[in-house]
């Protein structure tokens, strides 16, 4: 399949099953609730090395949020639900409660919850006081700026994690800016992630490692330096190759959003040095999800859009 | 949505437990089973059928209770999810006591405790309440422990006594020691109150427009603020068709006292401001 000239190879991307929630952080303004956000999903690129993979969805306006305020939705995913409960109260800790003028509630509705305040309040020391309204349980902690509100628990999901696209381009320039054009384009959608620095990878990895107490490292297949060798995909011309990941709620937000980015990558086409797009195939050792690309680009996919 | 009428003949003088009327709806049984049940009277025992008519077609999810009177007490009294009774006019003690969930609507005003004991649902009086809504029963030790009240006129004394947990709203006036001995929930008006609130209150919310003549001296100032959670009460609030529903949601600057001292001093007197 050729798309204004970038080629879309034949395979699959790999992705697999993650345990998800989501939360409304709210503040005065937009850059309070921003900053509680970004410091919350710092370093939450990869389950790898950082237990959790977070990010910000989307900006939340005052007339959606539980407490009239501007909020910032963020996402959070992990491999299980016990991980996912720990980081989400280490973060909200750290990095919610201590930054001024914040509240967070829960974002996701349903039987299955992980707690969110619940733990929380015991930083009030005793002065803390619970108020349920309607059938929610929210925890007030005083704090040296008024008060802390935030609600007991917040819902998971089962959802997927590592979705992806590898570009492969003449020059590194080319790989980045038709990877900044799929992440602005990803950007706008609902239910996903990019959890890496501004939503690309420059350092894919691959499962397993000849080191023994390594599970991942570099994708060798696939760095420019190592052309020469004889496993090495690229192409003579390929200079450089950049991957975006994708975590969503559901298989149909990962393809929606690789449909996007693929898409906006496919717009600069070959006249803007994008030789190749394909994804990040393991041989079925990464997860379940295999996400194909043509398929995706077919029409009949079309029908998530 | 359809309902059975069931009318009241007025054959008695003595007090009539309602709570028979529960224990049908909740566990439907044939129709002539209704009218030959007998109910305690004073000293006698009479059929329901002679004191009441029961629509041949008794439909059990909703029940209006019409000619009713001051005399019947628990009207509504131990209801479950998903079922209604409604009360057109005046009716006794304990009205919604020990609500478990469903709605009960009195057209008019209750006697007192009632919601005593409620755990879960809504109950609407569009008139007045008597004294001790939302407590507990005598010998309890917590009274109301969730749902929501809805008084459209006034509540009389020790509104709230005990209330463990859940919302009394009255849209009048409150009278004296309101939420006397609350270990939590939520009381609020949109009138005057009377003296001694929130004696001997554990923890809590008392939200008021005005502040009340004599503030007791286990409440100490805590100043003014702006407290985000209360946008959270006042969208509750709002749910409900009422004058509630002129607060603005984004009202929440309050003068705020603590206390009562005198036990854990956990509880807050808020006072609207601005």
């Amino acid at each position: 399949m050729v798309i204004n000239g970038v080629v879309i190879e034949d395979t699959f991307s790999e992705a697999f099953t993650m345990r998800a929630t989501r939360i409304i952080i709210t503040a005065i303004n937009y850059k309070w609730a921003r900053h509680a956000a970004e410091t919350m999903t710092g370093f939450a690129t990869s389950v790898i090395g950082c237990n959790v993979e977070a990010g910000i969805e989307r900006v939340v306006g005052n007339h959606e949020t539980p407490d009239g305020r501007p909020g910032i939705s963020v996402l959070l995913f992990a491999t299980d639900k016990n991980t996912l409960e720990k980081q989400l109260q280490k973060r909200v800790g750290q990095c919610v409660l201590t930054c001024p003028t914040t509240a967070v509630f829960s974002g996701m509705e349903g039987d299955d919850q992980i707690a969110l305040g619940k733990n929380l309040r015991y930083f009030g020391d005793g002065y803390q006081t619970s108020k349920k309204i309607g059938n929610k349980r929210f925890w007030r902690i005083p704090v040296m700026d008024g008060e802390f509100v935030c609600e007991e628990t917040t819902g998971y999901q089962k959802a997927i994690g590592g979705g992806n696209i590898l570009v492969l381009a003449r020059h590194i320039s080319q790989a980045l800016l038709a990877c900044e054009a799929a992440i602005d384009s990803i950007s706008m959608l609902p239910n996903i992630i990019m959890p890496f620095p501004g939503g690309g990878v420059r350092s894919g990895s691959k499962v397993g490692s000849k080191y023994k107490f390594l599970h991942a490292s570099t994708n060798h297949p696939f760095c420019p330096t190592l052309k020469g060798h004889a496993d090495n995909v690229l192409g003579k011309n390929i200079e450089s190759a950049m991957e975006i990941v994708i975590d969503g709620l559901t298989k149909e937000d990962v393809i929606l959003a690789m449909h996007r980015g693929i898409e906006a990558i496919c717009d600069l086409g070959k006249s803007q040095g994008i030789e190749t797009i394909t994804g990040g195939n393991y041989g079925g050792k990464l997860g379940p999800h295999h996400f194909h690309l043509r398929d995706i680009m077919n029409e009949s996919f079309n029908r998530y859009i | 949505m359809s309902h059975s009428t069931v009318t009241y003949k007025g054959a008695v003088e003595q007090r009539i437990d309602m709570r028979w009327l529960t224990e049908v709806m909740v566990a439907p049984i044939r129709n002539d089973d209704i009218n030959e049940r007998k109910l305690s009277i004073g000293n006698d025992q009479i059929e329901i059928g002679e004191l009441f008519e029961i629509p041949g077609n008794f439909s059990n999810s909703h029940v209006v209770l019409e000619n009713t009177t001051t005399k019947m007490d628990y009207v509504g009294a131990g209801l479950l999810g998903g079922f209604q009774v409604t009360a057109n006019g005046d009716v006794g003690h304990y009205a919604g006591a020990s609500l478990s969930g469903g709605n009960v609507k009195i057209n008019g005003n209750t006697q007192d405790f009632t919601a005593c004991g409620m755990s879960n649902g809504f109950l609407e009086v569009t008139g007045s309440v008597g004294d001790y809504i939302g407590s507990a029963y005598a010998g309890d030790k917590a009274g109301m422990s969730g749902g929501t009240v809805l008084v459209h006129k006034d509540a009389n004394n020790f509104t709230g006594d005990l209330m463990r947990r859940g919302t009394i709203m009255v849209v009048g006036n409150i009278g004296d020691y309101c939420g006397s001995r609350m270990i939590a929930g939520t009381i609020t008006n949109l009138g005057t109150i009377g003296k001694q609130v929130g004696v001997g209150m554990r923890r809590g919310t008392i939200l008021l427009p005005h502040k009340p003549k004599d503030v007791i001296t286990g409440f100490h100032d805590c100043g003014r603020h702006s407290l985000g959670y209360l946008t959270l009460l006042l969208h509750e609030l709002r749910r409900y068709e009422s004058t509630f529903q002129s607060l603005h949601p984004m009202r929440r600057r309050v003068q705020r006292y603590q206390g009562d001292a005198a036990v854990s001093g956990q509880g807050e007197m808020l006072i609207w401001i601005g």
